[in-house]
């Protein structure tokens, strides 16, 4: 039983947000455009979480992975001429995300050989300057329409689809770093020069943490563009990218659930605002800094798990 | 090329230099497969020079490093961990945002046979291999007193307790060939028993060779076989520790021509 509890709450991930889904007609459009953002942004947070948190890659450039992934989709529905039905949704979506995320992880793997041999600071420099060159690149590719916008995307995006990939995002991250093999990944941001005389190979590990993100991303991408129905480079921009690691920090790096967490609060946060008008950003950025001053490994660190809470609850039982 | 029989490890005619600088010259070094070999030498005499030209970290500019048989320059030190070479750090590495059991744990990422795809979907065969890793892992833990503290951060295990964790998870690569870097360092003298006990109980369990760079003399002299001294990049003796003690080229070299 304890084999498949991650298989489970996979299945029940799915099954909760297809009958969830069955009801998305009855709630608010404002409440559900905001549920779906958060969905997106749970993805794209925890799909950042693994290069950033778990194999302490500081990547800049997951909005660029996102845009390939979104102009792809939009390419492949647009081209397969969907209508926004029910039923040509059920092929065509699937179809436009996974091809969205395999060119972005391609481009993922393109960058990471060559951008992987820099560390910190200068690698964060690349990725961010990778992902203003997919930008400008689409800004000046006419047939993606250019610095005007990609119009006319079918409108395919649901509930189900959104909180399914969450559910499937989730279960192969934390699989992921569960696992043995995933042990390196967390070696790997530790000490690089000891998990190498441990036997691990670095570079091959930092590119899988890379691709496997960037087919997240690309996936966030092609649900974001078939949500919002128009798709402009602006959109994509290093400012979404930045918005993404903020959440990952907040979060607590290499904390998956922390992370999920700081996505749906940094998300609800700005739309909580917006009574407050013009001091809405003024607040918003202020929440940031303090918490990066009380709370500089994010708001639940690196310790929030089932496991360590129990494992604190029965150290604190065993009188010393 | 062929090493000696019986020989797991030989240096031949090594030697690196850094700019003008030469740290090691026409070292020769050969390691049987159930030696306990010791190298000491004063300080900057080249020693860690040696480990990280054996692990690869340093790339010889001489001679070659034969491991097994076969040469080893030019392989990336994950290449070479994973031929059989462990090794421990002269100031501990271990994995700091890491358990003990997640730290020993990573030296069998290179010998799983299911990697990704299995781990993410997490297939049957998965749950058997992480099952076996689990239960290699405590059997360690087990053997070196370490399950009390399996589930703490390594980096809050008081410093004896460190090194040997760093032992353990260099065991744990089933290396054929042991480096141990300077571990007596910063120990107190009942720690350095505790060390000295360690180290046989890895060489009669294990039944490995051992490579130890060490500044305490009490504890090379103690647990080596035999001895090789190195001084400005050169080696300058060896033998067994009866021998290297009234060596007068050693003493010489650490504590000048007057003495000796």
């Amino acid at each position: 039983m304890r084999n498949h509890a991650s298989k489970m709450l996979l299945l029940a991930g799915i099954l909760l947000s297809f009958i969830v889904s069955q009801f998305q007609s009855q709630i608010n459009p404002y409440f559900l455009q905001i549920i779906i953002y958060i969905g997106i942004n749970i993805i794209l947070a925890t799909s950042l979480n693994l290069i950033n948190g778990y194999a302490g890659q500081f990547s800049l450039g997951h909005a660029g992975f996102m845009a390939l992934g979104g102009y792809t989709g939009a390419v492949v529905s647009t081209t397969l001429g969907a209508s926004a039905g029910a039923g040509s949704g059920l092929i065509i979506l699937p179809l436009a995300l996974i091809l969205g995320g395999i060119v972005a992880a391609l481009a993922g793997l393109l960058v990471g050989i060559p951008s992987l041999r820099l560390r910190g600071d200068y690698l964060a420099i690349t990725t961010l300057g990778f992902g203003e060159i997919i930008r400008v690149v689409i800004q000046n590719l006419e047939f993606l329409g250019g610095a005007r916008g990609f119009t006319g995307i079918p409108k395919l995006t649901n509930f189900f689809w959104v909180f399914s990939v969450v559910s499937i995002t989730v279960f192969v991250v934390t699989n992921l770093v569960n696992s043995s093999y995933g042990k390196g990944f967390l070696a790997v941001r530790d000490d690089e020069i000891a998990a190498q005389a441990m036997g691990i190979n670095t570079t091959k590990y930092k590119v899988i943490a890379f691709v496997t993100g960037a087919f997240f991303a690309g996936i966030a991408g092609g649900l974001y563009a078939h949500f919002v129905s128009y798709i402009n480079p602006q959109q994509f921009s290093f400012i979404r990218s930045i918005e993404i690691v903020v959440m990952v920090i907040v979060g607590g790096m290499g904390n998956t659930p922390g992370v999920i967490i700081a996505a749906t609060l940094l998300t609800i946060l700005p739309e909580a605002l917006r009574p407050i008008a013009e001091y809405r950003m003024v607040i918003y950025s202020l929440s940031l800094v303090i918490i990066m001053i009380t709370r500089p490994q994010g708001l639940f660190g690196r310790e929030l798990s089932v496991k360590s809470l129990l494992r604190r609850l029965r150290k604190q039982a065993m009188p010393v | 090329m062929k090493t000696t029989a019986g020989n797991i490890l030989e240096l031949r005619a090594c030697g690196i230099n850094f700019g003008g600088l030469t740290a090691v010259s026409a070292l020769e070094v050969g390691i049987g497969r159930h030696d306990l070999l010791g190298m000491i030498g004063p300080n900057g005499a080249g020693k860690t020079t040696v480990f990280n030209m054996i692990t690869g970290v340093y790339q010889p500019t001489k001679g070659s490093v034969l491991f097994d048989g076969r040469n080893i320059v030019g392989l990336k030190p994950y290449q070479i961990a994973g031929l059989g070479i462990g090794r421990t750090f002269q100031n501990i590495r271990l994995f700091p945002s890491l358990t003990v059991y997640e730290n020993i744990q990573v030296s069998f990422v290179k010998t799983l046979r299911h990697g990704f795809s299995h781990s993410t979907l997490q297939l049957p065969r998965f749950h058997e291999e992480e099952r076996a890793v689990r239960a290699s892992i405590v059997e360690l833990l087990e053997i070196f007193n370490l399950t009390q503290v399996m589930n703490e951060r390594a980096t809050s295990l008081p410093y004896g307790d460190q090194r040997r964790t760093e032992i353990v998870r260099a065991l744990a690569t089933r290396p054929q060939l042991l480096l141990l870097d300077e571990p007596a360092a910063g120990m107190n003298a009942t720690e350095k028993v505790e060390l000295m006990r360690l180290i046989r109980l890895v060489k009669e369990r294990f039944d490995i060779a051992i490579l130890l760079i060490e500044h305490d003399m009490k504890v090379v002299m103690g647990i080596c076989e035999r001895i090789i001294v190195l001084d400005y990049g050169i080696k300058i003796a060896e033998g067994s520790p009866e021998a290297i003690r009234n060596n007068p080229s050693v003493i010489e070299a650490y504590l000048g021509e007057q003495a000796a």
